[in-house]
């Protein structure tokens, strides 16, 4: 099954993001932040997909991203973020990290589910 | 809300001439004031209940005497001195002939057939800070669809925004994040009842339905709610180049929970909006109250609302694949 991991340090988007992808036949694994979100790829074999979060505590999620693509050496999974953020200078960042797609929030789960099945197979 | 959105203030009006009511009306409909009146039996519960007031308007003969009506304004001075009180005069103008004790308990005063000394102490004390049209009427807007998105089972209605100079916090739960930037300097606060949101959430739409809505839920409902108002003000209010403040000042806020008051250590008036979130299965209600305080600087002659290109816009929740 396509797991995927979700990072976002509140348990309402957890929660909101995780429900929805689970009643869709998806697997969730989820991280409270970039530190967290970090240490789950590692353990946890057969994620696809990371949707994760800017702004968090301990470790943002573009420097998540950046340790992914570095430290770990992940270059095959694929990272969508999911942010109240909307600054070019951020999307430009990400971009340079390998970040795939970019959603500001809210999240629209119906709009966005059929690519998430392809990035997670 | 249209294009113009006029900024209003609740002021308590402590006066038993009704036959001035009509003039006062007048003046508070021409002046931006909402006023509330009260019965002289429950001016202090009424006083505890609305905790968003802009100043009270006293009479020098709403009590039985003189040194009653003092007594009064005593007592309110105590519990909010935040709050300007005006005393109208009745017979003479005015503070001479009162003790210099108690004429440190008002700011100014006036009589009916004068009633200029009111004009300025509205524009001096509530309606002394400019907050830009486009600015208070974007802040609704996106309050008011970030809470739809959030609660959407509930009707959102978002009130005039007023001034206040009140520093209680309504309810028991309340959220604060900077706001930066160039041209403002401060905090976003909202304000709300835990147990209204616990009686009308739905588990499965905000909780996953995996387990009871408890206090931490509301908190972080609160939470992510100020997290995306946050996002959206910088998104349409904060240039994408804009320098930030050159000021790394900063001042305590002091929160005293007995009293439930909160201080940002500025004596200027703030933002104030209220929102309410009705079932209408049932009647349950929410009420929001939001908060801005640009204690640290403002300047609203920088501000401008980024206008975002059609080609570049990308709708809020919709994928942006590189």
């Amino acid at each position: 099954m396509a797991k995927i991991l979700i990072v976002d340090d509140s348990s309402t988007v957890r929660d909101e993001v995780g429900g929805f992808l689970k009643k869709n036949g998806l697997e969730v694994v989820t991280a409270v932040d970039g530190t967290d979100g970090l240490n789950k790829l590692k353990a946890e074999p057969g994620i696809k997909l990371v949707v994760s979060d800017v702004n968090m505590p301990n470790m943002d999620g573009l420097t998540m991203v950046e340790k992914i693509r570095g430290e770990l050496g992940n270059g095959t999974v694929n990272v969508i973020m999911l942010t109240t953020e909307n600054n070019p200078s951020m999307k430009e960042r990400g971009k340079a990290a390998g970040v795939k797609g970019w959603i500001v929030k809210p999240f629209k789960g119906e709009s966005v589910l059929e690519t998430f099945k392809k990035l997670s197979a | 809300m249209g294009n113009e959105t006029q900024l209003v203030s609740k002021v308590f009006v402590l006066d038993k001439f009704y036959e001035y009511f009509d003039q006062i009306k007048q003046f508070c409909d021409q002046n931006g004031l909402v006023g509330l009146k009260a019965n002289s039996a429950n001016i202090m519960t009424i006083l505890s209940s609305n905790i968003d007031l802009g100043a009270i308007l006293l009479a020098d003969n709403y009590c039985q005497s003189l040194d009653e009506t003092m007594d009064l304004a005593r007592q309110i001075h105590a519990i909010r001195p935040e709050l300007p009180i005006v005393l109208r005069r009745t017979s003479i103008s005015g503070l001479d002939d009162l003790p210099e004790k108690q004429r440190k308990l008002f700011c100014a005063t006036y009589t009916i057939d004068d009633m200029s000394p009111l004009r300025k102490v509205i524009e001096e004390y509530i309606f002394s800070l400019y907050y830009p049209n486009a600015l208070v009427r974007g802040i609704s807007e996106i309050t008011s669809s970030t809470l739809a998105s959030q609660f959407k089972h509930l009707k959102v209605n978002a009130e005039t925004p007023y001034i206040v100079r009140d520093r209680i916090i309504f309810g028991e739960v309340f959220s604060l994040i900077p706001l930066e930037s160039s041209w403002c300097r401060g905090y976003m606060m909202l304000q709300t009842e835990e147990g209204a949101i616990l009686d009308v959430l739905s588990s499965d739409e905000l909780t996953g339905g995996e387990s009871p809505a408890t206090f931490r839920t509301v908190n972080n409902i609160l939470g992510e709610v100020t997290n995306l108002i946050w996002g959206a003000f910088k998104n349409r209010f904060v240039a994408y180049d804009d320098p930030g403040s050159r000021s790394t000042t900063e001042v305590p806020i002091v929160i005293n929970h007995q009293h439930k008051y909160i201080s940002f250590g500025s004596g200027n008036p703030q933002l104030c909006f209220k929102y309410t979130l009705l079932n209408e299965e049932d009647g349950h209600l929410i009420t929001i109250y939001q908060w801005f305080v640009f204690n640290l600087n403002w300047s609203p002659e920088d501000f401008q609302e980024i206008q975002t290109s059609v080609d570049d816009l990308i709708d809020s929740g919709e994928l942006e694949l590189f």
